[in-house]
């Protein structure tokens, strides 16, 4: 009987530095499956972001390219506008996103830049220690919320797919999360969608994914994805946004 | 007496707070995060706003706000921060806004070590501004330091309307010392002059060419109306040659003209050393037992420790450094400061060691030097 499952070629032979019951490493697999699906690894470039998955260039054989926190939207226009011919994704957590690169995306999306934005919502900032984020679900305690967040002082959280797809510029926005096998299965096919999108020349595409930080979270893998499909997912409500005519 | 076992980032909280700060704003920075979290402890209950900025730009604009509001600021970043601060502290330097900034700097270039420490902002926060107007830094060199300079940058921020940087270093930041705070003598609290209410309000009006203007906050009875453009006295923007060259003058000379009166340091100095070790920050500390063990060996040596870095204080480098043949600068950087060193004593052998590994320079390593 030959091998039923394997390694993607897109995902190198490092063993990597997330938590237990992190989905950061989900989300890898579900990317590189795509890259090898679609036979575009020769052609493809990663933008890692500031924040845990900073270190994703060590997972993935492809080319990656690190930007700045925030930023990466901006390496990756500067990428796929000299070499349209490359396929460009950007690797993005909610800090990094939603934060401090909140411009970057909007302006990109809006541009209708041609590259594939993975964005990791864990409604945190893991890498730091678990200061609150834009995403931070109300009442969530964080090291920089520690009474939970406070509607009135910070607002709701943010919903970055609903927001990108009231832009007007085609795109694909979709948001999807990977805590379960069933979940699993449509986020790899939102993220080969995106992507294939991209190989069209067809739009810029974004897949929001639900995901958890037990670390921060002060939560057993269990509990986190417990915590995930009850409070976030009743919030960031998973499905297509926005899909291109 | 009372003990605190506390981290530099600790102290400067409690220096801050001690110095009368009512608001600090900053974005999630390894190693500069756990000032942020010692504010939240502290600010909120005395009636204080502590905010979280969706990055560093904004956060540190809160800032200026909060400033030109009549509040005292703080801020605490990295060097990716400091990259980012950079437009705002030249906002800063041209309205005259009040503001400390704690750098607690980090290996770089970039993101480069997040948790490895090294001085290698020294010149960056000098001159990492538009026009190449001074600002003030401090740079303490354990834990009561931080707490103690602290308080001066506060003070010298309200005194001469400017951005202070506290020039700070993962290591002091996040190593816990054993510290008796209430040993360590603070200075009198000091806080912006406030202009006369009863009289028109001149925002940029000053008595002398080399002090900062009195000071009325937004939002008060009284009109006040600010902008970074190039201003005269009445802070309308100007295009008159001798009024733009008295504003840039002054802002230089508000700063270099005063340094005596806040030239902070240490010395330990021997009669009979040839050689005079210069060291400031946590290196100093390396420094110091270097000095103690090459005198125990037999070869005297001295030592100087510069807390104020910019302006430079060069009448004390200048003046120390005058009886001896050889100066040794030793810093955790390629050779920075060594260059203010080495401009101001050009007669003189002006070596330097330095390191930029992520590790401390050791007591022997500088033995070996001198
Ligand atoms: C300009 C700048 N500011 C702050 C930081 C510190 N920093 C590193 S990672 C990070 C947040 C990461 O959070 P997120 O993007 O949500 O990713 P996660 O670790 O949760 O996957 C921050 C603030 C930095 N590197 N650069
Ligand atoms: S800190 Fe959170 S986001 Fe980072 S690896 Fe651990 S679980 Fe994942
Ligand atoms: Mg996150």
């Amino acid at each position: 009987m030959g091998k039923t499952f394997k390694k993607p070629e897109a995902l190198s032979d490092a063993h990597t530095h997330y938590c237990p019951g992190c989905t950061h490493g989900v989300i890898h697999r579900l990317v590189a499956e795509t890259i090898d699906e679609l036979g575009i690894r020769g052609r493809t470039v990663g933008i890692a972001p500031v924040g845990c998955a900073v270190l994703a260039y060590n997972y993935f054989n492809c080319d990656f390219q690190e930007a700045a926190h925030g930023r990466a939207p901006a390496m990756a226009t500067g990428i796929k506008r000299v070499r349209p011919d490359l396929m460009v994704f950007t690797y993005q957590g909610d800090g990094d996103l939603a934060s401090i690169g909140m411009g970057e995306i909007i302006h990109a999306a809006n541009r209708g830049e041609k590259f594939t934005t993975i964005f990791v919502n864990n409604a945190i900032y893991g890498m730091t220690g678990g200061q609150m984020a834009p995403t931070t679900m109300p009442d969530q305690r964080t090291s920089t919320s520690p009474f939970g967040r406070k509607v009135e002082e910070v607002g709701m959280p943010i919903k970055m797919a609903e927001l990108l797809a009231a832009l007007q510029t085609p795109a694909y926005i979709s948001r999807q999360t990977v805590i379960k096998p069933k979940y699993i299965t449509k986020a790899k096919k939102a993220i080969k969608q995106a992507f294939t999108y991209q190989l069209e020349n067809k739009c810029f595409s974004l897949v929001e994914v639900v995901s958890t930080c037990p670390t921060n979270w002060g939560m057993t893998p269990v509990q986190a994805v417990e915590w995930t499909e009850k409070t976030l997912l009743a919030y960031y409500q998973p499905g297509d946004y926005k899909v291109p005519a | 007496m009372a003990l605190n076992f506390i981290e530099g980032n600790e102290a400067v909280a409690l220096g801050a707070m001690a110095a009368g700060c009512r608001f600090f704003a900053g974005y999630p920075i390894t190693p500069a995060t756990t000032v942020y979290n010692a504010m939240l402890k502290y600010l909120p209950p005395e009636g204080g706003v502590c905010l979280q900025g969706e990055d560093e730009i904004a956060s540190i604009g809160y800032c200026l706000g909060a400033s030109m509001a009549g509040h005292k600021v703080l801020t605490a970043t990295s060097g990716p921060g400091i990259s980012l601060y950079s437009e705002q502290i030249s906002f800063a330097i041209g309205s005259e806004i009040p503001l400390v900034i704690v750098n607690v700097q980090r290996l770089g270039p970039s993101t480069g070590s997040a948790t490895k420490g090294a001085d290698g902002d020294i010149q960056f926060m000098r001159w990492g501004s538009s026009s190449g107007l001074p600002v003030i830094v401090l740079a303490p060199v354990d834990v009561a330091d931080c707490y103690r300079l602290t308080v001066h940058a506060f003070n010298l921020a309200e005194q001469f309307r400017c951005p202070v940087f506290l020039a700070s270093n993962k290591e002091i930041a996040m190593t816990r010392e054993s510290v008796d705070l209430d040993a360590v003598e603070l200075p009198v609290t000091v806080t912006r002059k406030t202009a006369d209410r009863g009289k028109p309000f001149l925002p940029f009006a000053t008595p002398g060419d080399d002090t900062a203007p009195d000071f009325l906050p937004i939002g008060d009875q009284t009109l006040v109306r600010q902008t970074s453009s190039t201003h005269g006295v009445n802070g309308y923007i100007t295009v008159d040659p001798e009024e733009i060259n008295a504003f840039q003058h002054r802002l230089e000379k508000k700063l270099t003209a005063h340094v005596d009166e806040f030239t902070f340091f240490d010395q330990d100095l021997d009669p009979q050393a040839r050689t005079l070790v210069v060291a400031y920050g946590v290196t100093a500390r390396a420094a110091r037992v270097a000095v103690a063990a090459s005198r125990a060996a037999g070869k005297p040596v001295s030592l100087l420790i510069p807390k104020t870095l910019w302006p430079v204080p060069e009448r004390l480098i200048v003046d120390t450094a005058a009886p001896y043949d050889r100066v040794v600068v030793v810093e955790m950087n390629m050779g920075q400061y060594v260059r203010e060193v080495q401009r101001l004593l050009p007669g003189k052998t002006v070596d330097f060691f330095g390191q930029m590994n992520g590790n401390l320079i050791k007591p022997e390593q500088i033995r070996e030097v001198i």
